[in-house]
């Protein structure tokens, strides 16, 4: 949706044009990419100055599995088009195809998120291999306090995002959601195309390369 | 940079063609960063290099498309682009700032006090002591009975061995602490990686290692001999 086609729904805008919330959100944003930038910065320079553990090199690929880390991957890449869809539906006055969308996001959210939760349990749990918050195969190790939080705080923000999808889900069951609401779909779809974008530079940096070297 | 017509309805409904596309167009590229990384293709450098490009092209058609800047006005883009060139340019800062620290595994200064000996093979350089006087070899010989001044040359003060070892170091100084015994070393490894040196020096008067300070450097950061 344009920020041409948001005057046509009588959203407030600001002097420059575009809607108030939609500046709100890109400038939040803008902000966000600074906050996973030095999370990303901070696990780039762990991985390097701190690349030995016991007295040998570390490698992760002893404990990643690159198949479901893909596979969650795929699913989150596919979720960015349902919300595309979704907010195509809601401004085209499509409800029933909205929550469809919606509904769609929601679930292949809700699958990215059981993936890292499975993903990180088995990190935590794995036999002779476990990475913990400060330790690795038992020896202390910073890998897994900057690989947990840059990870978890990205998960943290698909499950934001998702149960926001799902407040919008549960909002169009009552019969108020009407394309006056697009703006605000929308906004929820910046969001969680931010995530999608996250991700994509997460794991190619933090999973593909430890398989690149 | 809108680019919309009258027909709001008519624009979302050719956009889900290109949303589709752009999903597929995705996809196969996660792929195919994955395939790479199983079949190993090229070196680790331009493996890591394909990575780079092909997330960049992703990044840029999720944020184009998928969050419509390509239809919105350019100060929704402008705001994005601030804060994605702000935490770039922290990233590439901490990067550089963040090198390998140097750390000094073996720094020792031991005074050579070999007293010259009878029969002893000595090769060109070497240091020796006789009668209370430091000589230096001129050439490679067989001590005889007698001291043999040709061989030898006056040395023009007292050798001293100093060695270092440094994991990563770009820049290595050495000073003298006392006042009295003035010294002061400096070297650009060529080759930064496991520096490793063990060279003699002449000094007014004897030394231990305890009256140097050794300062290593790597980038931006220094480390000092305690």
């Amino acid at each position: 949706m344009s920020d041409a086609h948001a005057l046509e729904h009588h959203e407030p805008v600001t002097s420059t044009g575009v809607p108030n919330k939609k500046i709100l959100m890109w400038a939040f944003l803008g902000s966000d990419c600074m906050f996973f930038g030095t999370l990303i910065s901070t696990h780039l320079i762990y991985r390097k100055i701190s690349g030995t553990v016991g007295g040998n090199a570390l490698d992760i690929r002893d404990i990643f599995d690159i198949e479901l880390t893909s596979f969650s991957t795929f699913i989150l890449l596919a979720s960015s088009l349902f919300m595309a869809l979704a907010v195509s539906a809601i401004h085209k006055g499509n409800l029933k195809s909205t929550r469809w969308m919606l509904f769609g996001t929601i679930i292949f959210g809700a699958i990215f998120l059981a993936c890292q939760v499975y993903e990180f349990t088995h990190f935590v749990h794995a036999p002779g291999n476990e990475l913990t918050l400060s330790t690795y195969r038992g020896e202390p190790h910073v890998f897994g306090s900057t690989f947990y939080v840059l990870t978890g705080t990205h998960g943290t923000h698909v499950a934001i995002g998702v149960f926001w999808l799902l407040g919008w889900l549960v909002y169009s069951f009552t019969g108020r959601m009407s394309p006056a609401d697009a703006m605000d779909i929308e906004c929820c779809g910046l969001y969680w195309h931010f995530v999608d974008i996250v991700w994509i530079i997460i794991f190619p940096v933090i999973y593909l390369m430890e398989y690149a070297m | 940079m809108s680019g919309h017509s009258d027909d709001p309805v008519a624009d979302e409904s050719k956009r889900f063609f290109t949303f589709f596309n752009l999903s597929m167009a995705l996809v196969a590229i996660t792929g195919i960063e994955i395939v790479i990384i199983y079949i190993h293709p090229f070196g680790s450098p331009i493996i890591i290099g394909v990575l780079f490009a092909t997330s960049i092209v992703k990044f840029i058609g999720v944020i184009w498309w998928f969050m419509h800047l390509k239809w919105d006005k350019i100060i929704n883009t402008v705001l994005f682009l601030l804060g994605l060139v702000i935490a770039l340019g922290t990233f590439f800062a901490v990067i550089y700032m963040a090198d390998t620290h140097p750390e000094i595994e073996k720094f020792e200064v031991t005074e050579l006090k070999n007293e010259w000996s009878t029969g002893t093979e000595y090769s060109k350089g070497d240091y020796v002591v006789h009668k209370g006087i430091y000589y230096k070899s001129k050439e490679n010989h067989k001590a005889l009975d007698e001291f043999s001044p040709d061989s030898w040359a006056k040395a023009q003060g007292i050798p001293h061995r100093i060695t270092y070892k440094i994991n990563i170091a770009d820049l290595v100084e050495i000073n003298s602490k006392s006042p009295g015994n003035p010294f002061f070393h400096l070297h650009r490894p060529e080759d930064h990686e496991n520096v490793n040196v063990s060279d003699v020096f002449l000094l007014a008067r004897s030394a231990t290692t305890q009256d140097f300070r050794l300062k290593v450097r790597s980038e931006a950061y220094w480390t000092e001999s305690q």
